[in-house]
């Protein structure tokens, strides 16, 4: 028998039509990502860690000890999968993550306001510095949360999750007028 | 019930972000140990009031096992250590 498999985004339904111009508060849907998870070997976690950041084109996101997602702006998913077999073949599991998460980018001047109605986490740059990210709970649904700017947060979900993650932040981000879009 | 649980590796987080995982405090018996001490191992748990020690699942963030030693009454965290940690100091 055969099949045809479409490969739609997570968000196709939710973000269909023509897109409206983008508001102050602006929630960016990334249309297609290279997004790995990495978990190093016990007690190489130090030397992964080391490999990895030696990359200025990888992004790396901290989910606990030993264990980062990787994302790529300029790497296709195979690309990235390459070039971590090349930094850390044998000292770290990856796994490619690109359909399977979905990367979400709120900016806007009421960024961490329509953030901390969700998250139980001290989003002030003092506490959560650029480049700072971690595991939270959004809702009900854990995610990775990153700081790439003063007012710029990078939100990674699960596919499944992704959704109602979105459902959820326009709600949040409804008194500030938050307007969603896929990037490009 | 203690609200806010410093995690080791992810810092000050809301006690909601957790699964808690019962007593820390057991010691598993020996294979050969008798069907009673394996009863009461499995089964058997006291409900103290006042400091006990616990496994908590860090399961939103960095779903590592911690052990947290707080209190009942008081709802006072005494301590959080990671739950690798714990054990290879326990072994010692």
């Amino acid at each position: 028998m055969v099949r045809d498999y479409n490969n739609r985004h997570a968000l196709d339904q939710k973000l269909r039509g023509t897109p409206k111009p983008a508001n102050a508060d602006h929630l960016e849907v990334g249309h297609w990502q290279a997004i790995a998870t990495v978990l190093a070997h016990v007690g190489l976690e130090t030397a992964v860690e080391r490999a990895l950041s030696s990359t200025p084109e990888l992004s790396l996101r901290y989910c606990g000890p030993g264990e980062w997602l990787v994302v790529s702006e300029v790497d296709t998913p195979v690309g990235l999968m390459r070039r971590l077999d090349m930094l850390c073949g044998t000292q770290a599991h990856v796994v490619d993550q690109s359909d399977g998460r979905v990367l979400m980018r709120l900016s806007g001047p009421c960024a961490r306001r329509i953030l901390a109605k969700g998250i139980g986490v001290d989003l002030h740059p003092a506490a959560f510095a650029r480049g700072g990210s971690t595991n939270v709970l959004c809702g009900h649904i854990a995610i990775n949360l990153a700081r790439t700017g003063e007012d710029l947060f990078e939100l990674i979900v699960s596919r499944s999750f992704a959704e109602s993650l979105f459902d959820d932040l326009m709600t949040m981000g409804r008194a500030f007028d938050l307007s969603a879009a896929f990037s490009d | 019930m203690a609200s806010l649980i410093t995690c080791p590796h992810c810092g000050v987080r809301p006690k909601e972000e957790f699964a808690i995982r019962g007593d820390a405090s057991l010691i598993r018996p020996a294979p050969s140990a008798s069907d009673e001490a394996w009863h009461d191992y499995v089964y058997v748990r006291a409900n103290p009031r006042g400091r006990t020690v616990e496994h908590w699942h860090h399961i939103a963030g960095c779903r590592r096992f911690l052990v947290v030693e707080r209190d009942t009454v008081t709802h006072e965290v005494y301590s959080v250590v990671d739950g690798t940690a714990a054990a290879r100091e326990a072994r010692r």
